[in-house]
């Protein structure tokens, strides 16, 4: 079985241009366009967040695909399920609005859609080979790999910085 | 021919079963355990025995069936969200009558027999109907609960012009807004000073109420029924305790729940309101554990025994029950008596953890704009979050209930809570 990729968050890098917020509102808009995604209504919605924390960090936020995820078991109307790729999904027709997986949510990932009373959250851009946030970030704060990859590219980048402090 | 086999007993034809595990109960909890137990233990049998004539299903759905919103078909519960486990055999119709643990076995109503390695008591709990209302038996009198319930309500919708709500809780306050629904006029009459008061002070539901005068309910507070009048058509009226007599066509009482403990009586299960579990979901006898409405858990901020009826706490200890049933050691962690997020009325809102601040010494903030109200409640010395209530405006629930539930020290970002702009972010430093 292939690995399944993940999103993965480097907080050292995020700039705070939120970028990733319009793209992935762009992304989840009817015409698929900037200029017709501002003019829709409602007005689509972004599935990413980027918060700011003293004294001047940004944090992106998105669904973490919880292993363990208490959103899909809270739920009251059997409406969050987990695909075969592994990715947390909403079900959009049997979610009543109830807004329990907003109150388990740990991470605060999930939004409430007030126009069709309907919870939303990141469903990893089925459409695309590369989510929509990821493409547009530009610094690279977002990256879309597996976890055997993103963890060898760590090692390799932690080792490189071992050897440049012993003075290699 | 499934599991077990047909034996003669006393002269007549008696079912015997064998399961390594069986549950006793198919809502939340049990089914929860069930897919549990399955996912962690691919080949033991399971076999859940549900007194109800339906198959499992989202008990939280059945005010849509009185709504005319959805079918029974749409609230099954097995392969849905994460109900997709396979092999497991749900009998329907089967109440169990009394337990044997020494013989490691239970009986049910009909006679026959379930043989077991290890039992899940998810028995759940049934509306309590104060015997003092007079009348609470005639035809067109429901207490919401099972499916079964809502398709008797649906049934009587055409026959009703007005119906009156027994309670205030959250239970009556969602088949009314159903009833409202399909054009039915509705009365709530509440014992308490406010709605909801069993999830917020009555001051701090305002908002609350007024959404819901605003949709159309009428609500009368500080009243009780002392009886239900019926005929041949079966409710005609209510009598309130102020003399006053309302005519209606349909009476639901929604007066709490009461636990389904009876079938222990006699099998040395230690019982005391509902079933004692251990921290690891364990009941008294050796094999036996509880989890759901019937079980008495504790608080994990007091660590007082408690009580809930909560789908989601259900499912939370039948998943625990699960694991430790399937020889998986794992404590359950308890959970707050109050934990409710809902919309009714198009408000919505969240109650967590300590939220009836009349009585007892706590740091309170409230904050309020024209359509949001907040209440953070912190303990003495102002460094744990205790409780919180959110109206109008939920956002990042989940992290308040994080901060509660974990007790963390929140001296780093609590002006973060108090106006309500905590983010993850917050825990990352």
């Amino acid at each position: 079985m292939s690995q399944p990729k993940e999103i993965f968050v480097r907080t050292d890098r995020c700039v705070g241009c939120r970028s990733c917020i319009t793209a992935c509102a762009v992304e989840h808009s009817a015409s698929k366009t900037l200029f017709g995604a501002i003019a829709e209504t409602p007005r689509p919605k972004s599935r990413v967040y980027v918060e700011w924390v003293a004294p001047n960090h940004k944090v992106p936020l998105v669904c973490r695909q919880c292993e363990d995820a208490p959103c899909m078991h809270a739920c009251i109307s059997g409406a969050i399920h987990r695909d075969a790729d592994g990715v947390v999904r909403t079900d959009a027709d049997k979610c009543i609005g109830c807004w329990t997986c907003v109150m388990v949510c740990p991470y605060g990932v999930i939004g409430r859609h007030l126009e069709e009373h309907k919870a939303y959250r990141c469903d990893r851009c089925p459409d695309r080979e590369m989510p929509a946030c990821v493409d547009a970030c530009p610094t690279g704060a977002l990256v879309y790999q597996t976890v055997p990859a993103y963890s060898g590219a760590a090692r390799q980048h932690a080792s490189r910085e071992l050897v440049q402090a012993e003075g290699g | 021919m499934p599991p077990g086999s047909l034996s003669k007993r006393k002269g007549v034809d008696v079912s015997e079963h064998q399961s390594q595990y069986v549950i006793v109960g198919g809502s939340a909890a049990g089914m929860a355990a069930a897919h549990t137990i399955r996912a962690k233990d691919a080949r033991g049998t399971i076999t859940v025995l549900s007194e109800e004539p339906d198959a499992p299903y989202f008990r939280p759905l059945i005010p849509f069936l009185v709504a005319g919103q959805k079918r029974p078909e749409d609230m099954a519960l097995t392969g849905s969200g994460p109900y997709m486990g396979a092999d497991i055999e749900v009998k329907t119709g089967a109440r169990v009558a009394a337990c044997d643990p020494d013989g490691r076995s239970l009986t049910l109503e009909d006679g026959a027999r379930y043989g077991y390695e290890k039992v899940l008591f998810a028995t759940g709990s049934r509306p309590y109907v104060p015997p003092e209302i007079e009348g609470t038996a005639a035809e067109g009198a429901f207490a919401l609960r099972t499916l079964a319930d809502a398709r008797g309500m649906a049934a009587r919708v055409a026959r009703t012009a007005h119906a009156v709500m027994l309670g205030g809780g959250l239970l009556n306050l969602k088949a009314a807004f159903a009833l409202l629904e399909r054009g039915v006029k509705v009365t709530l009459v509440v014992y308490s000073p406010e709605v909801l008061s069993q999830l917020m002070d009555p001051e701090d539901a305002y908002l609350v109420r007024k959404a819901l005068d605003d949709a159309g309910l009428a609500i009368l507070t500080g009243a009780a029924a002392t009886a239900i009048q019926s005929d041949a058509s079966g409710v005609t009226g209510v009598t309130l305790d102020n003399g006053e007599k309302m005519a209606c066509q349909m009476v639901c009482i929604g007066k709490g729940v009461r636990p389904n403990v009876e079938f222990l009586q006699g099998s040395g299960v230690a019982v005391d309101g509902g079933i004692v579990a251990d921290r690891y979901t364990a009941a008294s006898r050796p094999g036996t554990y509880a989890a759901g409405d019937v079980a008495v858990t504790h608080d994990p901020i007091s660590g007082a025994p408690i009580m809930t009826a909560l789908w989601t706490n259900a499912v939370e200890m039948g998943r625990c029950a699960g694991m430790n049933m399937a020889g998986i050691k794992t404590a359950y962690t308890g959970t707050f008596g109050i934990l409710n997020a809902t919309q009714v009325a198009d408000e919505p809102f969240v109650a967590m953890g300590v939220v009836h601040t009349k009585s007892g010494d706590y740091e309170i903030h409230r904050r309020a704009t024209a359509a949001t109200f907040r209440k953070l409640v912190f303990d003495p010395g102002g460094n744990r979050l205790v409780g919180a209530v959110f109206v109008g405006d939920i956002r990042n629930a989940g992290l308040y209930r994080y901060v509660i539930r974990e007790r963390m020290d929140v001296s780093g970002f609590k002006p973060a809570i108090i106006d309500h702009t905590l983010h993850y972010g917050h825990f990352m430093r």
